[in-house]
């Protein structure tokens, strides 16, 4: 077998076919190059609804001769929401307390939670099986802006399903 | 200026080559494989107090999209929710008793329940998923909103 020499000199790289399979892997990139939206998240912590009396703080408090105060024992805070037909916010509820707006809501809410003698430390939500998820989310957020009377934030929260559609309060 | 021969011209090719490599560098850099558990076609709601979290890859996440009729998609594929979460929860479960031996069926699982739905779904539709989850055992949730409408 006889080979031939070249010089080093002589010796050129072609490109050319490097360059091309270079830019088939640049058009598949391009063509299926989409980024994803930045989203945001509400974290939140939500343990199967419980009762929505603390049975050992209410025993004491109901054995309490003097206690006078009616919610002692109690430590969730029950929200009301009752949506419209069309899975909008139609009514809303603290308590039994009626509430006519999300700014009102948050606003009772502050005074509710903030109040030092606050026995709450967590909201349940009674919801109405039609509200649109993005109607729930404005209420959620509401909850989660607000602080206990411990000053931690509020982050513990659980979901109720009202039986029926119909606008409350 | 000067003319260089017509024949004898051959592109120097080396230059663009290198910007081309850089090119795909940044888009093999860039690719996100994790977008494709994300359902795109959900419009999520806007709530202005979202913000992104990044976990840094320390939380495991379950990501559920629910589309407004209550159905669970998972990476492109319609899926049973209650054989999907028991399944999840399972596999969860198995990978918490590698850090934690102790952790059985029922306590509460360390992975974070990702829920992505439509913002028309209705509570009724949402809660059931949620309730499955719980009954499972999770109980961390972070509820995807948009903090800015497209």
């Amino acid at each position: 077998m006889s080979r031939k020499r070249r010089k080093q000199e002589d010796v050129t790289l072609n490109l050319a076919a490097m360059l091309d399979m270079a830019f088939q892997l640049l058009t598949f990139f391009i063509l299926t190059f989409k980024p994803a939206p930045i989203e945001g998240q509400i974290d939140l912590r939500l343990p199967p609804p419980q009762p929505i009396t603390n049975v050992n703080a209410k025993q004491q408090a109901g054995s309490n001769t003097n206690n006078t105060d009616p919610v002692q024992g109690v430590n969730s805070l029950i929200i009301s929401v009752f949506p419209t037909p069309s899975g909008q916010i139609g009514s809303m509820a603290i308590g039994e307390g009626n509430v006519a707006s999300l700014p009102q809501l948050e606003t009772r809410l502050k005074e509710v939670l903030a109040d030092p003698g606050s026995p709450f430390d967590q909201v349940v939500i009674q919801v109405g099986s039609g509200l649109h998820y993005e109607n729930l989310m404005k209420v959620i957020d509401v909850c989660t802006h607000q602080k206990l009377s411990d000053g931690k934030p509020l982050n513990k929260l659980s979901f109720v399903e009202l039986p029926t559609d119909g606008g409350g309060g | 200026m000067s003319h260089g021969g017509g024949e004898g011209a051959e592109p120097n090719l080396t230059p663009m080559l290198d910007m081309v490599f850089q090119l795909v560098t940044f888009f093999m850099l860039v690719i996100n494989f994790k977008a494709a558990s994300l359902d795109l076609t959900l419009k999520l709601p806007v709530v202005g107090s979202a913000r992104p979290v990044d976990t840094k890859g320390q939380d495991e996440l379950l990501i559920l999209n629910i589309d407004l009729h209550g159905k669970l998609n998972v990476y492109g594929m319609p899926k049973e929710p209650a054989a999907y979460i028991a399944g999840e929860a399972q596999a969860s479960l198995l990978a918490a008793r590698k850090t934690k031996p102790t952790i059985k069926m029922g306590d509460d699982l360390p992975t974070t329940v990702v829920i992505r739905a439509d913002k028309t779904t209705p509570f009724k539709l949402l809660n059931n998923v949620i309730k499955l989850c719980q009954d499972h055992g999770y109980r961390k949730f972070a509820l995807k909103a948009m903090n800015k409408s497209d």
